[in-house]
């Protein structure tokens, strides 16, 4: 992260960008799906806002005007004045893209916007506010079209000056209070603003003075404080809130932006504003108001300033500078804290301190908050939890190593050392169980992006797609959770471009124009499992057919079962698209998928049905970090195999042992033959082969489904190992997925299952095709 | 501990000599990270002969490399009296098994002389230049950026 507490500030802007985007997305969808609560209507509102306030702060303007235009609309759905139709969500959902577009472009992180594309939505959507386009000059991204509904007047940040005690002169004209000014409208001159501050505005730094300061820049502001409420001094609560301002503002400005000055308090104080008719303009009765200069704003409306709440003291001390001070602090408490759950909320922001430190608490985040208490979080540094990680790892060694020389000692079970230690790997566990708990986060992160996706492949495919999303909570370790939009997106890429039908064809065969695509996830034993459906054609299993013989894949002679025809996609070289789509034919193919999941220590399946549809399911483990493995000892050495590929493990009887060909081994398991791999001669540990009769055989499955028999000496036990990459010092080594470090302090090797039985497989049949030679 | 005469005043390396059977080979002292004794290694399948396997360093996974296999040279079993010498070479971290640790020694770049013909091809491959210290030794100053297994090596052994 930079020096430059400005571009801290602003890269914590963007992180919060994301989030904001992410929570506008699920709330457009819940209101595309039905959900038209005027809480959700209000989010969406929120969100947009906070993205253009921040935006603002950092001079943005393309940013700015884009999303000003979006909330103008969505002040329309949330004020009722217009209702939430389907035209106007589907709009929004593609104005949100474009709003994503921009701020990734503001960012850096994105090519610049297409200013066609912006331009074309800005004018749909203002016609969906006003029934016809206000902004001209379409094409110019940057004209001042619109500018003068900009009811927007950001407050630039100079975060220089935080750090010293200097500040210099507000760069705003106090003047603005008394400034004549001319009312536009005949009918409505102004408004009446009844403001009653709760203790928690206070709390969360913000000031009636600053509030009255925004709302004078909309036009001249009378204000009249009630200090009825105030109690006397003995039943005096300090920190309550007792006064009520009201507020005159003569100018016929926009609600919105009226209510835009309140927005980061609304839900801390009682507001009500009321609009003032021109026959009620006596309200007005003092509009050449001479004192209300800014520095002495807050005192000159106090009668008494000793009287007051001591959170309202300081605002009857401010001078310029604090106000400054405050208002950059304010400001910056509005960047950085949007949104709601990642935010230690500390009680009173110090403007000196460094903003990002500081991590001021926002009004908005608890007015968001507020709705449904959010939990107290915070953000964490993800290298210090990697830290953390690694050293708990370590522990678990460390642990496990000392139970193993406390035993080797020849110590009673019941000794108190025993006993001790036996407390100490329950609480070892604990701990590692909650540390990769701090690390496990909810797939949401990915699903959010992924109708976006549908949405582009729909238009780009003419096709109709509505995506129904399951399961968005369902959390696994952050490493997982990044590697995970990769294959989905390209799974829902493949199931929207060769799964689902066009709308004719579609109709033709009975059923609606709009094809459904569904993405679930789930925890299923230790694993999670993704499951992208779609009630398309399915897989025309003569075409993969053909293809594979084509492709020299399989033989025209090989008996294929129905689901094996289906996994033929997943070989290398094969792809089905007729003609290479934009879509999806990108020349990866779904062994690349299949591989990327894999290399994820998880496994891909398809099952397709005949004119209903198809569905892929993947199921990976939850973490990277640690896995679940069964301890096995061949020759001298000790492995580990990964539980999750074990189907039994069995001693076999001799007579289910037979040899083909006289050499290569199979067993009779469940009345169906399957290799059995020498372990300790497939890794070369050992010469000679393995006695069959004294080892233990685990069946293992591969991702493939294959089954296979691996032969050990000895099975030790089942144990949860730390994974450690053979890589990071090393290199690949085949039929080794990656290293631990077990009890005894020594490595153990992870096995690489499909790796075994593919080697295993590819001797045998090197060995036959030898033998036939001969 | 030897002196190294140097050629020209100043000394710009600091050197750690190291043997391996008769021989004395040498790797600059920055790149040694620490010395430890032998340890039993896990081998590792369908690796070349010299990678002895890998150890558990402190958590992290040590693959450890038997130098004077990997220069050609005859090598017993390692016993208790050999050490590793950890050393990074590029963004990794290696286990050097050698003999013994000799010396530390002192040169500037311009004591170094090139490597005469009479060396084996596959010591020459890892040498970059050899010289003398007192007392008629000879050291070769190696390079370890090529020591570890190239792709292909490893996944032809």
């Amino acid at each position: 992260m930079s020096d430059d507490p400005f571009e801290a500030i602003k890269v914590t802007f963007f992180q919060e960008c994301e989030e904001l985007l992410g929570d506008l997305e699920t709330n457009l969808l819940a209101l595309e799906s039905g959900d038209t609560d005027i809480e959700t209507i209000n989010a969406c509102f929120r969100a947009v806002h906070s993205v253009k306030g921040g935006a603002g702060a950092f001079g943005l303007e393309d940013l700015v005007r884009f999303a000003h235009v979006f909330e103008t609309l969505m002040d329309e759905l949330r004020s009722g004045r217009k209702p939430v139709d389907d035209i106007t969500v589907r709009t929004l959902l593609r104005a949100s893209d474009v709003l994503n577009d921009h701020v990734s472009a503001a960012r850096g992180a994105g090519p610049a916007v297409d200013a066609e594309r912006s331009q074309a939505l800005i004018a749909e959507l203002e016609t969906l506010t006003h029934g016809a386009p206000v902004s001209a000059a379409p094409g110019a991204g940057t004209a001042s079209a619109g500018e003068d509904d900009f009811g927007f007047t950001p407050l630039t940040l100079a975060l220089d000056d935080l750090g010293g005690g200097e500040l210099p002169p507000l760069d705003l004209p106090p003047l603005a209070f008394i400034a004549p000014y001319a009312p536009a409208n005949q009918e409505q001159t102004g408004w009446k603003i009844v403001f009653r501050p709760h203790p928690r505005l206070y709390a969360n730094a913000n000031e009636t003075g600053l509030l009255i300061r925004e709302l004078g820049r909309l036009g001249p502001v009378t204000v009249e404080m009630d200090d009825s409420g105030v109690p006397l001094l003995d039943a005096l609560e300090p920190n309550d809130s007792h006064l009520v301002w009201t507020m005159t503002l003569d100018a016929a400005v926009p609600e919105i932006d009226v209510r835009d000055v309140f927005d980061f308090v609304e839900t801390d104080c009682d507001l009500n504003i009321t609009p003032i008719m021109s026959g009620a303009a006596e309200v007005l009765p003092d509009l050449g108001l001479p004192d209300i200069g800014l520095p002495e704003l807050g005192v000159s409306d106090l009668a008494d300033p000793l009287e007051l709440p001591a959170a309202d003291a300081s605002a009857g001390e401010v001078d310029i500078a604090a106000l400054v001070a405050l208002a950059q602090a304010d400001t910056a408490a509005r960047l950085n804290g949007e949104a709601p759950p990642l935010e230690v909320v500390s009680p009173a922001p110090q403007p000196q301190a460094a903003p990002v430190a500081a991590r001021t608490p926002p009004a908005a985040a608890a007015s968001q908050g507020a709705a449904t208490q959010a939990p107290v979080t915070i953000r964490v540094d993800l290298e210090r939890v990697d830290r953390l990680i690694n050293a708990v790892g370590e522990l678990v060694i460390q642990q496990a190593m000392l139970a193993q020389r406390v035993y080797e000692s020849g110590l009673a079970r019941s000794s108190d050392i025993s006993l001790g230690l036996e407390d100490l790997e329950l609480l070892t566990r604990e701990i590692q169980d909650s540390v990769m708990a701090i690390r496990a986060q909810p797939v949401k992160s990915v699903f959010q992006r992924m109708p976006r996706l549908v949405r582009e492949v729909a238009d780009m495919t003419g096709k109709r797609v509505k995506l129904i999303t399951a399961g968005e909570d369902t959390e696994v370790d952050k490493t997982v959770v990044e590697r995970l939009a990769e294959p989905i997106t390209h799974m829902l890429r493949n199931a929207i471009d060769h799964g689902l039908e066009t709308p004719q064809e579609r109709e033709a065969a009975g059923k609606p124009a709009e094809g459904t695509v569904k993405l679930a996830a789930l925890h299923r034993s230790g694993r999670i499992v993704i499951e992208i459906s779609d009630d398309g054609k399915g897989i025309n299993r003569q075409r993969v057919r053909a293809i594979a013989e084509e492709r020299g894949l399989i033989t025209p002679e090989q008996v294929l079962t129905d689901d094996e025809v289906d996994n033929l996609i997943f070989l290398p070289g094969f792809s089905t698209a007729k003609e290479i789509t934009d879509v999806s034919g990108r020349g990866v193919g779904m062994d690349v998928v299949r591989r990327s999941i894999q290399s994820l220590g998880g496994r891909i399946s398809i099952s397709s049905n005949p004119g209903k549809g198809s569905t892929f399911s993947m199921s990976l483990p939850l973490t990277l970090a640690v896995l679940d493995g069964m301890v096995v000892g061949a020759a001298d050495q000790t492995l580990v195999a990964p539980l999750a590929a074990i189907v039994e493990s069995l001693t076999p009887k001799p007579e289910d042992i037979h040899l083909v060909g006289g050499v290569d081994p199979v067993l009779m398991f469940r009345d169906e033959f399957v290799p059995l791999i020498d372990v300790a001669r497939s890794m070369g540990f050992r010469d000679v082969p393995t006695e069959l009769r004294g080892g233990v055989v685990m069946i293992v499955e591969t991702e493939a489904g294959q089954r296979a028999g691996l032969l050990v000496d000895a099975i030790h036990g089942q144990r949860q190992v730390v994974i450690k990459s053979l890589e990071t010092n090393y290199r690949h080594v085949e039929g080794v997925a990656a290293a631990t470090i077990l009890g005894d302090g020594r490595v153990a090797l992870i096995l690489d299952i499909d790796a075994l039985v593919t080697t295993g497989r590819r001797r045998n049949s090197t060995r036959s095709d030898l033998k036939m030679a001969s | 501990m030897t002196q190294v005469t140097p050629n020209v005043a100043g000394t710009d390396r600091e050197l750690i000599a190291f043997r391996i059977g008769e021989q004395e080979f040498c790797v600059d002292i920055m790149s040694v990270r620490e010395i430890r004794g032998w340890t039993p290694a896990t081998p590792l399948p369908r690796s070349p002969a010299y990678m002895k396997g890998v150890i558990n360093l402190r958590g992290t996974v040590l693959p450890i490399i038997d130098l004077g296999a990997r220069f050609g040279l005859q090598t017993g079993e390692p016993t208790e009296r050999h050490v590793i010498m950890v050393a990074h070479v590029g963004s990794r971290l290696v286990g050097l098994l050698v003999d013994a640790v000799s010396d530390i020694v002192q040169l500037t770049d311009a004591s170094i002389q090139p490597t005469p013909d009479v060396a084996s091809e596959s010591v020459k491959a890892f040498v970059k230049g050899i010289f003398a210290v007192e007392g008629g030794r000879m050291i070769s100053l190696i390079d370890l950026e090529h020591v570890l297994p190239a792709e292909a090596e490893a996944e032809a052994a």
